[in-house]
């Protein structure tokens, strides 16, 4: 903030960070005190602040639509984006709050030419009478001093904020007035004097000499627009301005012999030489853009009103693309060793997954009986180990015999809850297994099995089984685990099923695309990372889910089937897209959590079935860090020998006994390692790591860049 | 002849109130120790309309002594406020005793009260003394007792006062001592409201022990009274520099009282950082190229919770962005 008046915002911020996303991101920061700005500057407690598609306001409630601070990041001022975010929050508040021109009254005299016959005592809205008295050039006049007006007045308590704006304004003038003409600077000076962010000797040494003279004469005027607290007076002042403007010739004076065709033309051409020299100056606010823009933010308000009072529902679905931008903008960003960075959509994987879990536990034991996974015998080979290490991780006396000879102090004190307690404190939770699992509607597709016609989609529904039997296995020796599922779609939340699902998605999709055109694809495919299980709850807890889940990944044709009969009562199976994953963002976050845990041995399996949407490179680096970090890393690739050249340790599989079985070994394999590094490094363990170290593929960076 | 006070109505409303001083008599043993304990006059302190509150409950129990009316103040507002410096001046102007007495959670009935305790003679001997308490020392002669974090108090210390607070105004002592409330001794009290702000240990009052009082809330201080306690205190702070002070400390005290969540901190601007700790701040960095800058960053980011320091420096944007240009203090 100090170097403020040195650093250039558009400079100091890369493409990304102008984003619709990154803008939202740094709305938030500043959201809790604009909130509160609002409310104080309406006097109501009970205001509520929120971002959505067309700015609108209510009694109780202001929409703002994020699409419009995005184009002050753009602009070349001494401003930090902090300070743009707050300026350009407030400027649209102020806007919302402050106009109100739906007063009726009699169109008064005085606005109309001396020879003119008087107006008759029907009651107008202010921008009808005005177009009756000065047509479109005095209406785009009005607004500009109005647009200004309300700056200066509404901002008077925070001259921080209308110091922004007068950097954002001051540094958009050199532009402005080098590439307009006469009527347009005098317009632009209008707004800017009206506004108090510039001196009229400043001003006027880049205006063109005819516009600075009108600026002239046209100086009383603007004060008492400045000072105005009616608009129906600043109205009035518009009016003498355009008298100013004629007299000056920057518009021309109508005459007896003009048609109507020909005049209309003509006010159109001025309206928009006006408008035009104030918007290269001006933030855009739509409520004093001109009367159009006023008339649907108004009506935009009233449907609101009335859409509030009536149903939340309403509410949500007429907002979805903002949302999503929302939860874009609140995502994690994940960067990689290459330096790119990108935002990873961090979800819970939704609970309707649940209503599939009979069928799904049924499924699971055929399963493990035809590809013969059996999690006891493997947890039963680790377990008397386990246990050995574990036991320095109890607390109170569980074991028998080993009670503290405090533990009835710490009894006393709350500390235990019984007397003979087990209880593994997180710190002494030395293993932590974390499996990944490609979740695109490629591993949906059949596969190849026995032979050539016996085709099956067994990918997603054998690496879920895989994660199974390991949950099982680390729940017996009390080891963290956590499965994630990774594509990249349209992100479902927790609590959808197929049918709010695709509404959402629909709804978001359409929204985004009539606001932010090309980048809504960006906006709503977004690289996702939905936790199934995770290290801090019970794997019991979320057995049901991950039964649906593979039901619905081993029989995706009858999940599908389901959803289109009954979308409101199943999971959204539609959320599994065929599109290209980032892997390397999806590693390092899993890699990020499993640190966190603090675990002394982490293990990380990823199961893929093809191609990063990234580089091979920027995965492999990803890898490496992961691995240097102490993170052991096992690639497992599904037909696909890409996890060859990206993962240090590796494997392929063809079938689905082999994927499980991979799982398994290859965790199998690093734990014991794990205890091999701390202590328990025993001849059987050395044979047994040898031997499975000879059935994966080891590459070190070396050999890949070879 | 007794000295005499006045207090005016700082809204002007009211007449000014002229009050008979206390005296501390030397017939009292601790005499000595009780001037000592009379406060100085703050010459900086801004009557916001407390003390002449005070002045007027005064007033009616003086004017009215047969009514028998037993009026013991509290004062409740948020930290910062100002409570206990505006009883601190009451008893300073009214020449009492000032004995300001913390009820903590670890504060006991005996703690307040007095208990007996072993006394060694010096030879091996030891005998067994009543020591009285910090109330009941208190309550021996002129005072003005102010029991700080009245809510913070356990309810058996607040039960052990509940005969000194109510028509009985006596408390008797394990030894049998009865001590009567004096006519000149008056119990005043502060406490921080108990809500979903962070002030440790409060709870909400006792209603028995809270129908003793009467109690008063005390807001933060406007803008406009933000400015005047400026000026009289720092007569040399640049008029840009008091206005600056003044809109950040409404501004973040606004936000501290929101009611949603939202939109709201957890960290006042207090009296103590706007009239002590920013005006010494912009004191050391007079040569900077932003004093008010760095004394912001200095003296209040510091003292705010890490997720209300968007919200702060939001305000810093709002309300001022760049500090004055010119030199903090004139002279």
């Amino acid at each position: 903030m100090a170097q403020s008046n040195t650093s250039i915002l558009s400079e100091i911020l890369a493409p990304e960070e102008r984003a619709i996303e990154s803008v939202v991101g740094r709305y938030q920061r500043v959201a809790g005190a604009v909130a509160r700005f609002a409310r104080s500057l309406t006097g109501r407690e009970d205001l509520r602040v929120v971002l959505g598609a067309g700015s609108k306001s209510s009694d109780n409630e202001i929409v703002i639509d994020p699409g419009l601070f995005q184009s002050a990041y753009g602009r070349r001022a001494p401003v930090t984006p902090e300070e743009t975010a707050l300026a350009s929050a407030l400027h649209e508040v102020v806007h919302l709050v402050s106009t109100d021109l739906e007063e009726r009254r009699p169109l008064p005299i005085e606005w109309l030419p001396k020879d003119a016959e008087p107006p008759g005592d029907q009651e107008l809205m202010l921008l009808e009478a005005l177009d009756q008295a000065g047509g479109l050039p005095a209406e785009a006049l009005f607004f500009a001093l109005e647009d200004a007006r309300q700056e200066l007045q509404g901002l008077i308590v925070y001259p921080g904020a209308r110091s922004v704006l007068a950097d954002l304004y001051r540094a958009a003038i050199p532009e402005a007035a080098a590439n307009t003409g006469a009527l347009s600077q005098f317009a632009l000076a209008a707004f800017l004097l009206t506004g108090g962010y510039i001196e009229r000797e400043i001003l006027e040494k880049r205006l063109d000499s005819r516009a600075a003279g009108a600026l002239s004469d046209a100086t009383p005027f603007i004060e008492a627009a400045a000072a105005a607290t009616d608009p129906w007076d600043v109205a009035g002042l518009a009016l003498q301005l355009l008298v100013v403007a004629r007299m000056h010739n920057l518009v021309a004076s109508a005459s007896a012999q003009e048609s109507v065709q020909h005049k209309k033309l003509r006010e159109e051409a001025e309206q928009e030489a006006i408008a035009e020299g104030v918007d290269r100056i001006r933030l855009h606010s739509p409520i004093v853009q001109d009367s159009e823009s006023y008339d649907e933010t108004r009506k935009a308000s009233e449907a609101r009103a009335a859409e509030t009072g009536r149903q939340a529902e309403a509410e949500v679905g007429a907002n979805e693309g903002t949302d999503q931008i929302l939860r874009v903008s609140q995502s994690p960003t994940i960067y990689l060793p290459s330096g790119q960075g990108g935002k990873l959509l961090v979800a819970r994987i939704p609970t309707s997954f649940r209503t599939f879990a009979p069928e799904g536990r049924a499924a699971i034991r055929q399963a493990s009986k035809k590809w013969k996974v059996d999690s006891r015998h493997i947890a039963g080979e680790l377990h008397p180990l386990f246990i050995a290490n574990q036991r320095r991780g109890l607390r109170s006396g569980y074991d028998a015999g080993d009670l503290s000879p405090h533990a009835a102090l710490l009894l006393g004190a709350g500390l235990y809850e019984r007397m003979f307690e087990r209880r593994a404190s997180s710190t002494r939770r030395s293993y932590a297994v974390s499996v990944l699992v490609d979740a695109s509607a490629s591993m949906l597709q059949p596969r190849r099995l026995a032979g050539p016609s016996d085709r099956q989609p067994w990918g997603l529904a054998a690496a879920i089984l895989g994660a199974w039997t390991l949950a099982a296995m680390c729940d017996q020796l009390q080891v963290s685990f956590e499965v994630s599922l990774f594509n990249r779609s349209f992100a479902a939340q927790i609590d959808d099923n197929e049918w709010s699902y695709g509404k959402r998605k629909n709804s978001a999709t359409a929204e985004l695309r009539q606001s932010q055109g090309s980048a809504a694809d960006r906006l709503t495919s977004t690289v996702n990372h939905y936790l199934l299980s995770t290290f801090d709850e019970p794997w019991r807890r979320c057995q049901d889910v991950m039964a649906g889940l593979f039901w619905a990944a081993a029989s995706p044709a009858e999940a599908t089937k389901a959803a289109r009969r009954e979308a409101r009562q199943t999971p959204p199976v539609s959320m599994f897209e065929k599109a290209a994953n980032v892997d390397e963002f999806n590693i390092t976050y899993a890699a990020q959590r499993l640190a966190a845990s603090r675990a002394e041995v982490r293990v990380l399996v990823v199961l893929a079935d093809g191609m990063t949407r990234g580089s091979v490179d920027s995965l492999a680096g990803a890898v490496e860090v992961v691995e240097q970090s102490g993170t052991t890393v096992l690639g497992i690739g599904i037909g696909d020998d890409t996890v060859e050249a990206t993962y240090g340790r590796s494997k392929v599989v063809a079938r689905p006994d082999e994927l499980t079985e991979a799982m398994v070994d290859g965790v199998r394999m690093s734990l014991r390692r794990g205890l091999a590094m701390f202590g328990h490094d025993t001849w059987w363990m050395r044979s047994g790591r040898d031997r499975q170290n000879q059935s994966w593929t080891r590459k070190t960076k070396e050999t890949r860049n070879a | 002849m007794p000295d005499k006070v006045t207090f005016e109505d700082p809204s002007g409303e009211g007449p000014p109130i002229t009050l008979d001083t206390f005296k501390v008599g030397t017939g009292i043993s601790d005499h000595k120790l009780r001037r000592k304990k009379i406060p100085a006059p703050d010459p900086y302190y801004l009557d916001m309309g407390m003390l002449y509150r005070f002045a007027q409950v005064e007033k009616v129990r003086r004017e009215n002594p047969k009514d028998e009316v037993v009026l013991h103040l509290a004062v409740r507002g948020h930290m910062g406020t100002g409570k206990d410096h505006d009883i601190e001046q009451f008893a300073s102007l009214m020449r009492l005793p000032y004995y300001r007495i913390p009820l903590t959670g670890e504060v006991r009935d005996i703690t307040l009260l007095g208990s007996v305790k072993l006394h060694g003679d010096g030879m091996g001997g030891t005998e067994s003394r009543w020591e009285d308490g910090d109330i009941t020392r208190a309550l021996r002669g002129p005072a003005l007792v102010n029991l700080s974090e009245l809510n913070a108090a356990g309810a058996e210390t607040l039960f052990a006062l509940h005969g000194l607070m109510d028509r009985y105004q006596a408390i008797d002592l394990p030894t049998g001592e009865h001590i009567q409330l004096r006519d000149d001794v008056r119990l005043f009290g502060t406490m921080n409201p108990t809500d979903l702000r962070d002030y440790a240990g409060t709870q909400n009052l006792n209603k028995a022990f809270a129908d003793r009082w009467v109690i008063w809330e005390k807001s933060f201080p406007d803008g406009d009274q933000v400015i005047a306690m400026l000026v009289t205190r720092y007569p040399t702070l640049e008029p840009e520099y008091v206005d600056a002070l003044s809109r950040l400390a409404t501004e973040v005290n606004e936000s501290f009282l929101a009611s949603d969540s939202g939109s709201r901190v957890e960290t006042p601007m207090s009296l103590r950082t706007v009239l002590d700790r920013m005006p010494a701040g912009l004191r050391m960095f007079t040569a900077s190229q932003d004093p008010l800058r760095r004394a912001w960053e200095t003296m209040v980011l510091p003292h705010v919770d890490a997720y209300d320091v968007d919200h702060y420096e939001t305000v810093w944007n709002a309300c001022v962005r760049k500090g004055p240009k010119i030199a903090p203090y004139n002279g």
